[in-house]
């Protein structure tokens, strides 16, 4: 199952979201400003709280909307 | 293998208002509009958090303001691409040529909407702080500095606007301007004075960062005085202007000296058939409704241009 950490009214978290729909790629959002858990996971993948944070297997992930990243973590083919 | 060609009466390059708004006109007017977007739907005003002076919404989010014209260019057809980058254009072909990533787009008509993209610090170990305390995006990252001290480089009303939304986490909040006064509107002038945790410091100018791993205090120096002071801060946040998206036309459009697009009210270029519109091109007033118009003017006149072409047949 796809990740995506992100936080409310942040334009690269929507971008993200709205590509991953536009794929048909089902996923799971995890708003790490309400959701402690979800915080200290995005610090544990990432090192970092900066988001959106894109994971399936919760070790490597891609940060913000990296088109060819997210290509190749989600096994899209690439344009 | 050749990319697929496919034929549009009007392309727009850049998703900012006044490319959404030739959206929705040119959509309205029952033409096949692509319009293409390689960052953020919206542009500038997608970082907004509260617009007040946008005629017609007391206030309103930038982020909801772009989707309700956005749905409205999409509900006449317009097509709106944010995902599929442009890679070259060629004006001078007959039809015009857009490739992007994934398909060669033929057209007779394009407005250029392509915007501005905010100014980098110029300072050489900036990179080593990208995401680790410099950051140029308020709603992205601010969330990140709960309780902590803040600073924002910048005087205009971007810099104003992001130092007061800034203020709901900071504990205590700097603004630092190399001027002896904002550029900004009053009333978020006002707002900022009033709030007894931010501190303005003018004719200051931001000469290193320093910290290790992540950023923890700025070197000053008071252009004014001579003095240089550390400031402790844990994010640094810059809004120190902005450079118009015009590279991949400058072999083909005239551009001013700041690089923008040379095109007046009519927003015609020295390219028949290529329009200018918004930020992007030369204009004395950059605001929404200005961009608004120009996205009008554009489409209504595009149109008419398609309509000369016709009657040339």
């Amino acid at each position: 199952m796809v990740k995506v950490y992100s936080i409310p009214n942040c334009p690269w978290c929507h971008k993200v979201k709205k590509y991953l729909e536009a794929n048909h790629i089902e996923y799971t959002d995890f708003d790490i400003e309400a959701d402690e858990t979800a915080r200290t996971e995005c610090y544990r993948i990432s090192g970092d709280l900066t988001v959106p944070i894109t994971t399936i297997d919760g070790k490597s992930y891609v940060l913000s909307f990296d088109k060819p990243k997210l290509d190749a973590l989600l096994g899209l083919q690439a344009s | 293998m050749a990319k697929e060609e496919r034929k549009k009466d009007i392309i727009i390059i850049g998703g900012g208002v006044a490319g959404l708004t030739s959206a929705l006109y040119a959509g309205r007017m029952n033409l096949s509009v692509l319009l293409l977007e390689a960052e953020l739907v919206g542009g500038q005003i997608v970082n907004a958090y509260s617009i007040e002076n946008y005629p017609g919404f007391a206030s309103i989010q930038g982020d909801k303001l772009v989707e309700t014209i956005q749905q409205q260019a999409e509900s006449f057809g317009a097509v709106v691409d944010e995902f599929d980058k442009i890679i070259a254009v060629d004006f001078k072909a007959k039809p015009k040529i857009v490739e992007t990533e994934n398909f060669v787009y033929k057209t007779d008509a394009v407005i250029v909407a392509s915007g501005m993209t905010r100014r980098k610090l110029a300072l050489k170990e900036v990179d080593r702080y990208l995401g680790k305390g410099v950051h140029y995006c308020e709603l992205c990252d601010g969330h990140m500095y709960q309780g902590k001290t803040i600073a924002v480089v910048g005087g205009g009303n971007a810099a104003v606007d992001a130092a007061n939304f800034l203020m709901k986490y900071a504990k205590k909040l700097y603004v630092i301007h190399r001027d002896g006064a904002f550029n900004a509107d009053e009333i978020s002038q006002k707002r900022l004075r009033e709030n007894p945790a931010a501190e303005v410091l003018f004719y200051t100018e931001i000469k290193e960062l320093k910290g290790h791993p992540a950023l923890a205090s700025l070197l000053l120096y008071n252009n004014k005085t001579g003095e240089a002071t550390e400031l402790r801060t844990d994010a640094l946040f810059v809004y120190i202007g902005l450079l118009p998206n015009t590279a991949m036309f400058k072999d083909l459009l005239k551009l001013d000296e700041t690089g923008r697009i040379v095109a007046g009210e009519d927003c015609q270029t020295n390219i028949p058939g290529v329009f200018a519109a918004g930020d992007v091109r030369t204009k004395p007033i950059r605001q929404l409704t200005t961009a608004a118009a120009d996205g009008t003017v554009a489409a209504l006149l595009a149109e008419k241009y398609l309509q000369s072409l016709k009657e040339e047949t």
